[in-house]
């Protein structure tokens, strides 16, 4: 099974961690920075309070593949 | 409002709790079981980032200036991403590196300077004072708000006696408090390593229950209160909706600038702020944990953000809009609504917020004040002799106490004024400062110290003026027309907008210009200077962490090294003597440790480095550095570079041209062929001129003697050292290095532990020396000795190596010469010698019977002039065969002579005697007075096949049981009967035995030199081996066969020549 190396670990992290600094800044922002809602609930609130979970789920979900590889290098299956 | 006693009873059993759990994980650990060591305690500890700033804080922010509260914790979940490469870097560098604090951290990467040290220690205290004092004014307001609910200014616990003086509020009763628990379980003891779990522990379940009670009067107000967040939105933008501000971004109080900057600090306070950089890199247990907080540690913080906004606006609408409690909300809208227990978690929450901050932050201070403030004086005033362990805790306990007291007085000095509430944010700057450094330490070698020196002071200074002089301004302590008109009037200075930058909120002004100095002083001062070696060292043990470690290109030693015991003793000066010998045993282990008790000379600098990081656990690094070097300097020994004997054209360490040639050298002179002496001449010539030794001396053991006496010299003229004989004693170094037949090398002659040895060597003015012992055949026949006047330490491992080898040398051509010598006295011997042979040989048979339907071929390859191996067949009829297989111990004429008798006895019986085992009785009968008198004894096999029959009768009298190969169903089986070796008793009774054999069957007897021949280091040929071979070529005819067998063994043995006698007979059927 074909094993992700620390370069191209390195490289995900990075990006997504660029993304979500873009994401999360000017003028991403700006296009949930409105005053409406959808079903009472401000959208800029919505998308901060539903997008940063998602987020740690993408970190989570991540986590737990690299450790799926490092420790089932028998298996031969896994998302490779 | 609720009584004081019972919001002090529930307080006090919650403290009584966290010491309960704390000493608890303090006990396990020392029986060796750590509780905190698993990824959710680590996840939860790193929550102590949550301090009641932000847990009362955020809905006060969240009400006031909207939900720029949010990036405070969006920005650690971003950086997260970043962790398992860069928190571990950090966690694999602080292990290896045995670093206690984020000061020790820098100063250690850039040439563990003690300057960088103080210079981190004191912006931090400066930066983080503020901080503790707000965590006590947060406790001490939530504690008088639920006691007296109106009466904010008197504090409650004031009024607990008039007799107590002033200055005992609530926040001081609460910094003793705090500050005991940081003496208790930061600084108990001295440690090693400067893990505190029993302090982890407490913040862990701190963290969860700030946790618990957060969300506990969320979901109260959300859900209790109101109809979910639904109902508390809409109902606010009725109510206010000029307020929509709230929920929106780009506001007139928090624009996007402000926005990216509180992002971006929050990334680099949540791993740079002493306390944070404690917890995530000090008290990880395990790398592995990294992973896990990577998603927990955020999730942590999703879910406290949870209900701040709906609390936050809650609390407006309640409150009819009034913003000036919105800090409180929390607190303030269960008090209000009646629900006293649910104020009282949420008290206790706040309280677990502040606690877990200020204990963890004062001990990592504290940590930074001893090594890098405290440590330096004390070295300075040389507290020479003097165990310091505990002097040094109790000054550790001292600082965590003054830590939270200045904490204390700071909060007195400001009150409420406007300071405070941005304390928070001052001091996330403060820990922005670390950055450029810590980013550098961990990915720029070209990074150094004076760049980091004048980032870090830059940037402070910077920080300083945009932050706190405006603080200090408004809150009166300084002109405040400082602001508009700048110092001296000079507009362009305004600390609020520098240089004529203008139109940002103070946070992001500020950091702005003090990153800009920051980090153009940091690259500017790296680029332009260059690093001292120890920087470089350093550079590379941080940057290149999780690469191999490379072998260091030049080698050290100390001149007149501490020996262990100096070392173990300097440590408990400063660790407690018990800590220090638990460290040394570990890392002697299994470290070779010579006759003195002390390690190997090029393992001394290994210990010297070794007591260096031990210190550096518990001290810090610059001053683990500075106690070393001053140990060391007081008493005389430096560290020096190895002198290279091999010069600068080295090709490689282990084959260097001049090692070779020199070698080469002395090969050819003792396979010239001329006389020992001349060969012994040149080899010392060779020595002396190409090393320049002032003395090489070869002496042999003369045996009558029982002394070593020079057979050659080379160089000065010493009577005493060149020219006189040696007795084998260990009072001498030679005499001691024969006898343990080992090198021995003084590198340095003013440490000497021979009386008798040091007394001439110090005549003569011979720095160092060294032995080799010239062996034969691993035993010790002479020695090799060099002494120089010249430089010490000059025997370098290499060399020694070379030297050994040039003994060797010597030894082959000692032993060449022995040989020539042993050939002429052989000639004496030698018609002794012939008769023996002759005997031997004339006793094996000279040819083959001619049997019908079988072969046969026998072999004897004997080990020296005379065997003493024997094999015959005797053919009886056409169909009768007898075979003979014996081994007499012993090689001598009288073995050979005893052999012929045996073989005569036979020769004359066979006809007469009848079966086998009496024939084998009447040669024990007959041998055995002669045996027995030249104290020799025989071990016989002897077996006749009946051709006609196919009926092979045997006995054996001790001998090695032959092999028989079976072609059906093609297994090996050893023949064995029973009987006694010839020549231990008279009488002997053999066991006969009777096998049937087959066509294809192959038999081979054969001697023990067979069985028995060795490879070196590898044990013996064996049985199995040879049974193995015979299965495999079977087929062969009986000489091939033989032939295949011989050449196996002298593959194995690695020789063409046998050191027992070996002999085989091999019959095959059919």
């Amino acid at each position: 099974m074909k094993r992700p190396d620390s370069q191209q670990l390195r490289e995900a992290w990075l990006l997504f961690f660029i993304l979500g600094i873009v994401m999360l800044n000017f003028p991403f922002l700006e296009i949930f920075n409105k005053t409406s809602t959808i079903l009472g609930i401000p959208v800029l609130f919505l998308y901060f309070f539903v997008g940063w979970p998602s987020s740690i789920l993408v970190i989570f979900l991540f986590c737990y593949w690299i450790e799926r590889e490092d420790s089932g290098s028998g298996d031969g299956g896994g998302p490779t | 409002m609720i009584p004081i006693w019972s919001v002090t009873t529930v307080t006090s059993l919650y403290i009584v709790m966290l010491f309960g759990i704390a000493y608890y994980a303090d006990k396990r650990r020392e029986a060796g079981h750590s509780v905190i060591s698993n990824s959710y305690i680590y996840s939860l500890s790193l929550a102590v980032y949550f301090t009641s700033w932000t847990y009362y804080g955020s809905v006060g922010r969240a009400a006031t200036s909207g939900l720029d509260f949010l990036p405070i914790y969006l920005g650690p979940t971003l950086i997260a991403f970043t962790w398992w490469f860069v928190l571990r870097k950090m966690v694999r560098i602080s292990k290896e590196q045995n670093i206690v604090s984020i000061a020790d951290f820098i100063s250690s990467r850039y040439g563990k300077s003690a300057l960088l040290g103080a210079v981190v220690t004191i912006f931090a205290v400066l930066g983080i004072m503020p901080y503790i004092a707000l965590q006590l004014k947060a406790v001490a307001y939530t504690f008088d708000l639920l006691t007296a609910h109106t009466q904010h200014e008197a504090g409650a616990l004031y009024g607990l006696g008039p007799w107590l003086p002033d200055f005992v509020d609530t926040a001081f009763i609460i910094a003793l408090l705090l500050g005991t628990f940081g003496v208790l379980f930061g600084a108990r003891h001295l440690d090693a390593s400067e893990r505190h779990e029993g302090l982890v522990a407490a913040v862990a379940v701190e963290s969860l229950v700030k946790l618990v009670a957060f969300l506990a009067v969320g979901l109260f107000i959300t859900y209790g209160l109101f109809d979910g967040f639904a109902d508390i939105f809409t109902r606010f933008r009725q109510t206010f909706p000029e307020r929509s501000g709230l929920t929106m971004v780009n506001t007139a109080q928090a624009p996007y600038s402000m926005w990216f900057t509180l992002t971006f600090i929050s990334m680099m306070a949540v791993m740079f702020l002493p306390r944070q950089f404690h917890i995530m890199v000090i008290e990880n247990s395990d790398e592995e944990h990294i992973r896990k907080a990577m998603w927990r540690f955020p999730a942590y913080m999703f879910l406290l953000n949870l209900f701040v906004v709906p609390v936050a606006l809650a609390g407006l609408l309640l409150n009819g809009g009034e913003t000036s409690g919105a800090d409180y909300f929390l607190l303030s809208i269960p008090l209000e609504s009646g629900h006293l227990w649910l104020a009282l978690i949420v008290f206790v929450g706040g309280f677990s917020a502040s606690a877990g901050m200020v204990m963890v932050e004062s001990v990592a201070l504290a940590t930074m004040i001893l090594n890098h403030l405290v440590m330096p004086l004390l070295l300075e005033f040389a507290l020479k002799g003097k165990d310091l362990s505990r002097l040094l805790i109790n000054i550790k306990r001292l600082a965590i106490m003054a830590v939270v007291l200045l904490g204390y007085v700071f909060y007195r000095m400001i009150g409420d004024s406007y300071a405070l509430v941005n304390i928070g944010l001052i001091s996330f700057i403060a820990a922005s400062q670390f950055a450029p450094a810590m980013f550098g330490a961990l990915y720029w070698k070209r990074a150094n110290r004076r760049g980091a020196l004048a980032g870090l002071i830059l940037g402070f200074v910077v920080w300083f003026y945009t932050l706190l002089v405006p603080s200090f301004a408004r809150s009166g302590w300084f002109d405040a027309r400082i602001l508009d008109q700048g110092p001296f009037g000079l507009q362009l200075l305004r600390p609020l907008e520098l240089f004529g930058l203008s139109g940002f909120d103070m946070w992001t002004h500020s950091l702005f210009w003090s990153l800009f100095f920051n980090i153009g002083a940091f690259l500017v001062y790296s680029l332009m200077s260059s690093a001292s070696r120890r920087e470089e060292e350093q550079a590379v043990k941080f940057v290149d962490v999780f690469e191999p470690p490379r072998e260091q290109a030049t080698r050290t030693r100390i001149s007149k090294a501490p020996t262990i015991i100096e070392f173990v003793e300097l440590m408990g000066k400063f660790i407690g003597e018990k800590q220090a010998s638990l460290a040394i045993s570990e890392y002697l282990g299994n470290r070779e440790i010579d006759a003195k008790g002390s390690l190997h000379e090029y393992e001394i600098p290994g210990l010297k480095r070794f007591t260096e990081r031990t210190l550096a656990g518990s001290v810090g690094a610059a001053p683990a550095r500075i106690i070393i070097e001053n140990y060391l300097s007081a008493r005389g020994s430096r560290m020096e570079d190895v002198f290279d004997i091999f010069g600068s054209v080295t090709l490689s360490r282990s084959n260097s041209r001049e090692q070779l040639s020199v070698l080469y050298e002395a090969a050819r002179a003792v396979s010239s062929g001329a006389q020992l002496q001349t060969i012994l001449d040149n080899i010392l010539d060779l020595l002396h001129q190409q090393f320049k030794f002032d003395l090489c001396v070869i002496r042999f053991l003369d045996e009558s003697k029982q002394a070593l006496v020079v057979r050659s010299q080379k160089g000065m003229s010493s009577a005493h050292l060149g020219e006189s004989e040696r007795n084998l004693s260990t009072d001498t170094y030679i005499g001691a290095a024969f006898l343990t037949n080992a090198t021995t090398v003084v590198n340095d002659t003013d440490f000497m532990d021979k009386p008798a040895s040091s007394a001439i060597v110090h005549r003569e003015g011979i720095t160092s020396f060294a032995h080799a012992p010239i062996t034969i055949e691993g035993e010790p026949v002479g020695m090799l000795s060099a002494f120089s006047r010249g430089a010490k330490g000059i025997f370098t491992a290499e060399f020694v190596e070379l030297f050994s080898s040039l003994a060797r040398q010597i030894g082959i051509a000692w032993r060449n010469a022995r040989q020539t010598e042993e050939l002429i006295e052989a000639r004496e011997q030698e018609k002794e010698l012939a008769i023996a042979k002759q005997i031997q040989t004339g006793l094996l048979p000279d040819r083959t019977p001619d049997v019908l339907g079988i072969s046969l071929a026998g072999i004897c390859v004997p080990a020296r002039q005379v065997g003493g191996d024997y094999y015959d067949y005797l053919a009886l009829d056409r169909t009768h065969l007898d075979l003979i297989i014996a081994d007499v111990s012993g090689h001598n004429t009288g073995a050979a002579l005893l052999m012929a008798e045996a073989r005569t006895f036979i020769q004359a019986t066979v006809r007469n005697q009848g079966d086998v085992a009496s024939i084998m009785k009447g040669v024990n009968r007959f041998l055995y007075s002669d045996l027995s008198r030249a104290e020799l004894f025989i071990t016989m096999f002897y077996a006749r096949y009946d051709v006609a029959a196919g009926i092979l009768t045997y006995a054996s009298a001790g001998h090695n049981p032959p092999l028989l190969w079976r072609r059906k169903p093609g297994i090996c089986e050893r023949l064995d009967a029973e009987g006694l070796i010839l020549g231990i008793q008279p009488q002997v009774e053999f066991e006969e035995r009777q096998v049937l054999l087959a066509s294809g069957d192959v038999l081979l007897l054969y001697t023990d030199g067979v069985t028995e021949a060795e490879e070196p280091g590898n044990g013996f040929f064996g049985e199995e081996r040879l049974a193995q071979l015979l299965q495999e070529h079977c087929r062969q005819d009986p000489e091939q066969l033989i032939a295949t067998i011989l050449h196996q063994l002298r593959i194995f043995t690695g020789s063409h020549s046998f050191r027992d006698d070996v002999s085989m007979v091999v019959m095959k059927i059919g």
